[in-house]
């Protein structure tokens, strides 16, 4: 079995360390101004990594850092377990019950906040793939057009649901609505996702074929939210009351996290569904305690979360690859898609004119989980650096005006 | 079928009760639950039976209706084929029926329950009151206890308001108001970006304003007598009062009636009235306020 040195592993405690401490502290300044923390954990990843640390001083980046040995293995089980329990995480938040709860608005909000921003970013990037670099054949383009649609329709809940509380609207009606059909978005995106990540190692030829992934998908989904949710909400209590508290419950959860990770993988679809339908199907337990829930939250949030958000900067140099037309495209993209899909919708669901433009522009977030899905998407080569970059800045742009242009069409 | 008496109609008193027969062993008991409560209320008391009328059910009818003591003069049988669900809730829009009084199961075998029974479809749809009675008796059994939701849904005074004037009529000591707060969303709002105090602070606010929002809606109510008491609890709405109604032993527990069609996929995804059906704590009265 291969070890880490003695040298490598004090090295690998220092990396983890810096990235803990100063993301920690960047995030804590960004509060002050009312930015969002993976705003500051982004940062961090800059300057520690080749854009800023990397050019300055490239030893000190080096040392820390390396690009080979045991340590980028190390570090890159370390953020593969990361983006694993964020998703395990962003499913515990979605509660598909209360989709059905709020009726007609949240089902028309979140199926127009998802079918017009995919068909708008599929339709850019099938019939103009030259602008984001992409060879004009069918397997190549139809793929990256099938990212990019997902890519711009995906939302961010964890964003939006601060935003709203922030605003006092998170229990009102048009905060469920938002809630509800972002909840929605998400487990439709990551789904799309999935398949899509599935088909690039299929194109490798890899696997399996494109019927039995779906057919696998839609199996693996339909058995974790319907018969493996009964099992978990029967087992829950007796985890809870026989097993300690709350190491037994933690221990669990998360261990299934990682099975049905690995299952999903297994199978040829990325382990993030696997971990994102896990997440469903614990945290749609009645039985599931709010000091459990915090706990796995507060957990991967401020440990996996922050490792996981500095280590893209660790990877990408963000001032090298910024295309400022790149990003103008994805953001206008983003933005007219997602704003007039999820407006269209709300008002076809019977809200008013300005409370469906606000349910537009609050669906409008995208926060952590667009930065999830383009990391993914780069480490499997579905996307250039400029692309990436284009998502992370759109990402960032979005959760930071959702709140105030959400404002104006409230009262 | 004229429907206009029906709108705006308020969801008490109850002028007419209608009860539905099956002639199974919990026909007779849930009979004289109907009757009791008719007498209580000065309702008129409606049997329905759906399916084949034979001269040996309508003397097991007559028989049953003489040993509870019906009197045939006060109450009607209406006597009609078809679908079970259906034809209920055709015959009590028709005759303008406040309450329909069934027997139910407290819990039904898994298949059944995605299916949808007719004693649970019936509670899905009906566009009037219904009471589900789980443990129906031929002697009285005293009302205690009641439990009613206190969730912030305009449907939530005229469910209150119903609740009370059973327990008044009924000399009901013991009426707890549950307000359900489900803070599960805010976990992920709060766990990245709050200091301890300010989760505090923030937990805190949220169950005040829910608190509040609940003694608005009670200030409203027509108490008089009734002692009733407040309650907030953290949970799942319809799981948390459903629990919180077991817990109590409560007699009877009233609630909303549904605000949205319900279909399989509530069952699947279960929320709100479908986690008290899916296991019935006690007696289950659902309010249908058709505000």
């Amino acid at each position: 079995m291969i070890k880490l040195a003695h040298n490598e592993l004090i090295v690998l405690l220092l990396s983890i360390s810096t990235m803990l401490i100063i993301s920690r502290i960047f995030s804590e300044l960004g509060k002050r101004f009312k930015l969002p923390v993976v705003m500051g954990e982004l940062i961090v990843g800059i300057v520690l990594g080749p854009t800023i640390l990397g050019m300055l001083y490239p030893d000190i980046f080096n040392y820390l850092f390396p690009r080979t040995g045991n340590i980028p293995i190390a570090l890159d089980g370390i953020f593969s377990l990361s983006v694993i329990m964020l998703l395990f995480v962003a499913g515990m938040e979605v509660q598909l019950s209360l989709v059905l709860k709020q009726g007609k608005v949240a089902v028309y909000t979140s199926v127009f906040s998802m079918i017009i921003p995919f068909f708008t970013g599929f339709a850019v990037a099938w019939f103009f793939p030259e602008i984001f670099s992409i060879p004009d054949e069918k397997g190549p383009k139809l793929i990256f057009s099938l990212f990019f649609g997902t890519a711009l329709s995906i939302s961010a809940l964890p964003v939006i649901a601060r935003i709203l509380m922030d605003m006092n609207l998170f229990k009102t009606n048009i905060g469920m609505v938002i809630i509800a059909s972002a909840m929605f978005n998400d487990l439709l995106g990551w789904l799309i996702f999935s398949f899509v990540l599935s088909l690039t190692s299929t194109n490798s030829g890899e696997h399996l074929s494109l019927w039995y992934t779906i057919a696998y998908i839609i199996g693996f989904g339909l058995f974790m939210l319907t018969i493996g949710k009964k099992i978990i909400d029967k087992s829950l209590p007796w985890m809870q009351t026989k097993l300690s508290w709350p190491g037994g419950v933690l221990s669990i959860s998360l261990g299934i996290c990682l099975l049905s990770a690995a299952f999903t993988e297994a199978i040829n679809i990325h382990a993030i569904l696997g971990a994102f339908i896990a997440g469903i199907a614990f945290g749609d337990s009645v039985h599931l305690r709010e000091q459990a829930r915090e706990i796995i939250h507060q957990f991967v949030t401020n440990f996996f979360a922050p490792l996981f958000f500095v280590s893209i900067g660790l990877k990408v140099n963000f001032i090298e690859n910024f295309d400022l037309p790149i990003v103008l495209i994805v953001l206008v993209l983003a933005f007219v898609g997602k704003v007039v899909g999820a407006t269209l919708g709300a008002r076809l669901g019977g809200m008013s004119k300005n409370h469906s433009l606000a349910v537009g522009f609050g669906m409008n977030a995208r926060g952590a989980m667009e930065i999830i899905l383009g990391t993914l998407a780069l480490n499997a080569g579905l996307i250039s650096k400029p692309i990436f970059v284009a998502l992370v800045i759109m990402a960032l742009v979005t959760s930071l005006t959702s709140g105030p242009l959400m404002k104006k069409f409230i009262d | 079928m004229d429907l206009s008496k029906l709108k705006k109609r308020p969801s008490y008193p109850f002028e007419t009760i209608a009860v539905a027969i099956s002639f199974s062993p919990r026909c007779q008991p849930v009979l004289a639950e109907a009757k009791r409560l008719s007498d209580v209320l000065g309702s008129s008391l409606l049997l329905l039976h759906i399916g084949e009328k034979t001269a040996q059910k309508e003397q097991e009818l007559d028989e049953m209706m003489a040993t509870i003591g019906v009197n045939p003069n006060q109450s009607r049988v209406i006597w009609m084929e078809g679908d079970p669900v259906d034809t209920i809730l055709k015959l009590c829009k028709l005759n303008i029926v406040d309450l329909l009084i069934l027997g139910a199961l407290e819990k039904e075998n898994i298949l059944k329950f995605y299916l949808g029974s007719i004693a649970r479809n019936i509670s899905r749809k009906a566009k009037c009151s219904v009471l589900l009675l789980i443990n129906p008796s031929n002697e009285p059994q005293k009302v205690k206890k009641i439990v009613v939701n206190g969730v912030a849904n305009p449907k939530t005074i005229h469910t209150i308001n119903t609740a009370l004037y059973l327990a008044k009529n009924l000399g009901v000591k013991d009426l707890t108001i549950v307000n359900e707060v489900d803070i599960s969303g805010l976990v992920m709002a709060i766990s990245d970006n709050s200091t301890a105090p300010q989760t505090k602070e923030i937990k805190k606010n949220f169950a005040e304003e829910s608190e509040e929002t609940l003694q608005t809606i009670i200030d409203k109510c027509d108490v008089g007598e009734v002692k009733v008491t407040d309650k907030s609890i953290k949970g799942k709405p319809g799981y948390a009062i459903s629990k919180f109604a077991k817990d109590k032993k409560a007699d009877l527990l009233v609630i909303n009636s549904p605000d949205t069609h319900l279909n399989v996929f509530d069952r699947i995804f279960t929320h709100d009235i479908e986690y008290v059906l899916a296991d019935l704590p006690c007696n289950l009265l659902i309010v249908h306020s058709r505000v």
